[in-house]
């Protein structure tokens, strides 16, 4: 399984949740299986999925899902510390490890070598960390969504591998304002 | 305290509800007023450039967030701020401890200040310079104009300005 055919498995789950997608492939990915106006796609600031969707979950209550990847975690490792720290129970942290940089070239991650982001989510006091195969991240996510006390870490490890796909078509302020309006802030849509 | 508690006033009346702050010694007192303020959220983060992506997340859900910081923390920003905040014209307040302008003892700080103003004219950030107490009172307005423009703003406190508010 590569990260088309996850996205594809999680669809259904991800339309009625808000959603961060990570730059690049991802995002054009989840744009071409199914766009809806509650995902917000990334055109930039690699690495920093996780903490838009923490920002997001601390200031509403919606259920928010960052998607992110094992190498812009690793760009951005010091937010595990304050996800360990701040989550609230409406955030889930869904990480596509495939072991290597997708978007560049698929060149070899340290997931793929010595590190193993499970053993750094724990460290950093992220509570509930799951990692688990792409065929039981369903099941992963459905249980971290229903479970209304507790935010999740979940590690989906995957095979590497990228469909062709164009970049994002729309701009980013209407990524922006269909997002804010599926939330019920922005009014004049 | 004065000034501390007076920059806090002004962010507050201009409508500022979610504050992070990487910390500076300068900070210290807006810190420990803002950790006893039950009607803002307040954390501390680990760095500048993931507090930028917070503060991103905190604007979808309808805060209007400051981050506070050194001027080092824009150096470690930079990408966030254009690509991030404004690409998407996301309003949110640099609070900035103006690290090595006169006053400051620490010498090695002297090479952020000299080009902070320089990478923030350059990122087109609008920046409010607060070198006395009567500055202090442009900030509300001013954090306000951040959402009008629906831009990050800069909002830079002298160390002489900050130095001695015990």
């Amino acid at each position: 399984m590569n990260r088309f055919d996850l996205l594809n498995k999680i669809q259904n789950i991800l339309k009625d949740n808000l959603v961060i997608c990570n730059i690049g492939l991802p995002s054009q990915e989840l744009y071409k299986i199914n766009d809806q106006p509650n995902f917000f796609y990334m055109l930039g600031s690699m690495g920093l999925s996780s903490s838009i969707g923490l920002g997001l979950s601390l200031s509403q209550n919606k259920n928010v899902i960052s998607i992110d990847g094992d190498g812009s975690v690793l760009m951005n490792m010091n937010t595990l510390a304050t996800i360990g720290n701040r989550a609230p129970s409406n955030y889930t942290l869904l990480i596509i490890d495939n072991g290597s940089y997708g978007s560049t070239g698929d060149q070899r991650t340290f997931t793929d070598e010595n590190t193993s982001l499970k053993d750094v989510a724990i460290g950093a006091g992220c509570k509930n960390v799951v990692e688990c195969s792409g065929d039981e991240t369903v099941n992963a996510l459905n249980k971290a969504i229903d479970d209304k006390d507790n935010s999740y870490v979940i590690i989906s490890k995957i095979n590497s591998g990228n469909v062709k796909i164009d970049p994002i078509p729309i701009n980013p302020i209407t990524i922006r304002d269909r997002f804010r309006k599926f939330i019920g802030i922005v009014k004049y849509l | 305290m004065k000034i501390s508690k007076k920059i806090i006033d002004n962010l507050k009346k201009g409508g500022v509800d979610f504050y992070l702050s990487v910390p500076c010694k300068l900070l210290a007192n807006m810190i420990d007023i803002l950790e006893k303020d039950n009607d803002v959220y307040y954390s501390a983060v680990p760095r500048e450039e993931e507090g930028m992506g917070i503060c991103a997340g905190a604007y979808l859900g309808n805060k209007f967030p400051c981050i506070m910081m050194q001027n080092t923390g824009i150096g470690n920003s930079v990408n966030a701020i254009v690509s991030l905040l404004q690409l998407y014209q996301m309003p949110v307040v640099f609070l900035i401890s103006y690290r090595g302008t006169p006053g400051e003892p620490v010498g090695a700080q002297g090479g952020m200040a000299k080009i902070t103003e320089d990478i923030l004219q350059t990122l087109r950030i609008p920046m409010l310079h607060c070198s006395s107490e009567n500055d202090l009172e442009k900030i509300s307005t001013f954090s306000k104009h951040a959402k009008v423009v629906e831009s990050p703003v800069a909002i830079l406190c002298d160390f002489n300005l900050m130095k001695d508010d015990k």
